[in-house]
Order: structure tokens, then C-alpha cells, then sequence
């Protein structure tokens, strides 16, 4: 969901905007969270970037769901994604809530470190040595996300916070993940990254 | 962990749930999974009762602790909030609204895929345990439900056995769905 990568609002079809609302609506939980996870700032305003992204998209998916409808039958089914909109809105503003928590000393706010490890998928940040074999490739290449069901949520490099990275960014040495997924994922995730273990390629991956 | 930081863990997690198996039934245009994820909802306001009346009571005691105290209601209604939004996308499907192709096709297109597969009898995964085959951590995808029969096995634990003939509804990025379909029809044996 790279900004570059996006049209106008309102060049977006439904579906466009449905899907990056759907998109959105994962992530921004995942980074509200790590964002108490870290006390991090940086990410909380990302989270309330997203925020009003959201709100924009919502608003041209009204106004592209008024323009559609011809019939009642239109109307009715449009009036169903409507719904799942305002709901995938609902839930960004709910990361925004969580984020909010970062006002409260992080002292007063123990338990929330402890919640997310405890968590089915939890959110941990590993750090890509110089000899790990992901040095050098992009997320696409190296499939880290089919590979080890790690999902990187937030990436800091040399030239700053990435956040939701795309695909075809490339991992350097040096560079902080930020993922989230299971125990044993996150086990095998530090292993590529601190180069203790070779890196599985698949043969068919690219680039693309 | 205390009790109320156990029942904040239930909370955060069954609302994750939600929202997964929200997506799933509107992708399917599924009563069944939409019917789970308003039981849920269901579940999680008496869940979240419960916190707060426990969080009072302590408030009671520990006046001092107030403002500690305020953070978790705090974190319970904004859990509460992503768990009503699951349960309002899963209404859509409810009310028949969920029939739009473009609701399915920006689901398929989204970031994380969605996959449907049945378990054949040439599979490796047969007969094996969740726990054993760790989908999760070796291809990224996640199992939200298993239908069985006539019924749905929702958050499938460590320990359920996958069987020839169930359908696995899962979740995970794009570049792992052709695996994990040949895991199940038993295309691809390395695992």
C-alpha cells in the first residue's frame, strides 16, 4: 500500500477501495500495538496517518456507491459494502484509541507488554547481521512471510522507519524487523537474520 | 499473569479471531462462519462485563491504583470496538448482502489470501496434528476454521488431527496459497 503506488481516491473503482481498506484495517492493529509494544512515537503517528486515510477512503466509497445505484436492487447490495467500509473504518479508529494509550506513562501500563507476548501471534523485532543470507534481498525474494509466517508490520533502515514495506523493498544489514506471528516463527526468523542458519531459497521466487 | 490481564488475552485474541473469520464468511458468503463470528461477539460482551465489573471491584480496593486500572478498561473498549466491527462485516453476510462479486474480489485481492482446500487422501498433511505441521511458522498460513462434515471446527487447536476430506479455510500471504493448496492435494510432499 505504498502511497506512490495509489490513484486518486477518486479513480479508485469499489472494489480498489474496498481492498485497501481491508488491507489497512489488518495492519493498523498490528502497528498500534507494537507501537505500545515500543513506545514508539514515530509509529503511533503512522497509525494515525492511516487513521485519516481511512476516513478519505470511506467518504469516496460513499460517494462512489451513491453514484453507482440505479436501482433498488443496486442500492441494497451497495448499501452491504457500504457497511463492511464503515467497518473496516471502525476498526482503524480503534487503533487509534490504543495508540492514544502511549500518553499513559508507560509505567501505569505494564501489563500490555505482557499481553502481546502472551498473544497467539506476537510481535517481535529482530535485527538482520551482516552474515545473514536476507541481507541484500527483497521481502518478494526471500518470501519471508511464506517462509517462516513472520509478517514484517515495520521496518527501520538506515534511511528511516518503513511501515506496511512493500514486496520489493530490500533488506540490509543493520536493518530492525518488526514482525509479528508465531513463537517458533519468530525463533526461525532470528536464526536467517543473525546468519546462524542458511536462508531457504525457493527456486521460483522472483523479484516481481 | 492475573486473572483480569487472562481475560484482557481472551478478549484481544478472540477479536483478531473475529475480524479473520469476519473476512473469511464474506469472501465465502458463508452464514455458517458469519453465525460464528455474532456468537463470538456474543461471547466477548459478556467477556468484556466481566472485566469491567472485576476492574471496579479493584478500583474499590486499590483506590490509589486508579489511573493503572483506567488503562486496561481503556485497552477492553477498544478490543470491544474491533470485535463489533467484525461482527458488523459478518452481519452483511447475514442480512444477504455479502452476494456483491466485488465484495469477493477485493478480499482476493487484498494483501493476505484467504484459501479454501480439502484435505485429499494422497496429502501429507493427513492424519497429522496442527501442532506437529506448524502451517503457521513454515508456509505463513493460518488455519481459522475446518469443516468437517456438516460442521465447522472454529480456532482449531495444537492438537487437532487434519483428516482426509476436510476443508481448511486459511489465512496467509499470496506467495504461500499454491503451496499450501499442493500440500493439501498432495502435489507437494516437502514439507
Amino acid at each position: 500500500m505504498a502511497d506512490e503506488d495509489r490513484p486518486d481516491l477518486e479513480d479508485m473503482t469499489v472494489q480498489e477501495l474496498l481492498t485497501e481498506m481491508k488491507d489497512i484495517s489488518e495492519v493498523i492493529v498490528d502497528l498500534a500495538y507494537a507501537s505500545l509494544m515500543y513506545n514508539s512515537r514515530a509509529m503511533a503517528s503512522k497509525v494515525n496517518e492511516l487513521e485519516d486515510e481511512m476516513e478519505e477512503l470511506k467518504y469516496a466509497m460513499r460517494v462512489k456507491a451513491l453514484l453507482a445505484a440505479r436501482t433498488k436492487e443496486d442500492a441494497r447490495e451497495l448499501s452491504g459494502i457500504l457497511q463492511i467500509a464503515s467497518a473496516a473504518d471502525r476498526i482503524s479508529h480503534a487503533a487509534g484509541e490504543i495508540v492514544d494509550l502511549l500518553d499513559v506513562p508507560p509505567e501505569k501500563r505494564p501489563f500490555i507488554t505482557n499481553l502481546i507476548n502472551e498473544s497467539d501471534e506476537k510481535i517481535r523485532m529482530v535485527r538482520v547481521s551482516q552474515g545473514s543470507d536476507m541481507a541484500g534481498n527483497t521481502i518478494a525474494k526471500l518470501g519471508v512471510e511464506a517462509n517462516t509466517g513472520m509478517k514484517i508490520i515495520a521496518m527501520k533502515n538506515r534511511y528511516g522507519w518503513i511501515y506496511d514495506p512493500d514486496d520489493d523493498v530490500k533488506i540490509r544489514a543493520g536493518d530492525d524487523l518488526i514482525v509479528r506471528g508465531t513463537e517458533d516463527g519468530g525463533n526461525r526468523l532470528a536464526d536467517f537474520a543473525s546468519g546462524r542458519i542458511p536462508w531457504e531459497f525457493d527456486e521460483e521466487a522472483s523479484d516481481e | 499473569m492475573n486473572r483480569i490481564e487472562n481475560m484482557l488475552l481472551e478478549l484481544k485474541d478472540t477479536s483478531e479471531y473475529m475480524i479473520d473469520l469476519a473476512y473469511s464468511s464474506l469472501l465465502y458468503n458463508n452464514t455458517d462462519l458469519a453465525e460464528e463470528v455474532e456468537f463470538l461477539e456474543r461471547k466477548m460482551d459478556d467477556l468484556s462485563d466481566d472485566i469491567q465489573e472485576a476492574i471496579v471491584n479493584l478500583g474499590k480496593q486499590q483506590p490509589e491504583e486508579i489511573a493503572r486500572f483506567s488503562v486496561i478498561l481503556r485497552l477492553q473498549m477498544a478490543i470491544e470496538d474491533i470485535a463489533n466491527a467484525a461482527a458488523s462485516i459478518a452481519d452483511v453476510v447475514l442480512r444477504g448482502l455479502g452476494n456483491h462479486p466485488v465484495i469477493q474480489m477485493s478480499i482476493q485481492e487484498s494483501e493476505v489470501t484467504i484459501e479454501r482446500t480439502i484435505i485429499k487422501p494422497e496429502s501429507v498433511l493427513k492424519d497429522r496434528s496442527l501442532g506437529e505441521l506448524r502451517l503457521g511458522s513454515h508456509c505463513g498460513m493460518y488455519v481459522i476454521a475446518i469443516k468437517r462434515g456438516e460442521n465447522f471446527i472454529y480456532r482449531p487447536g495444537r492438537d487437532e488431527v487434519l483428516r482426509v476430506g476436510d476443508v481448511l479455510i486459511a489465512k496467509g500471504p499470496d506467495d504461500a496459497a499454491d503451496y499450501f493448496i499442493g500440500l493439501a492435494d498432495g502435489s507437494e510432499t516437502d514439507i
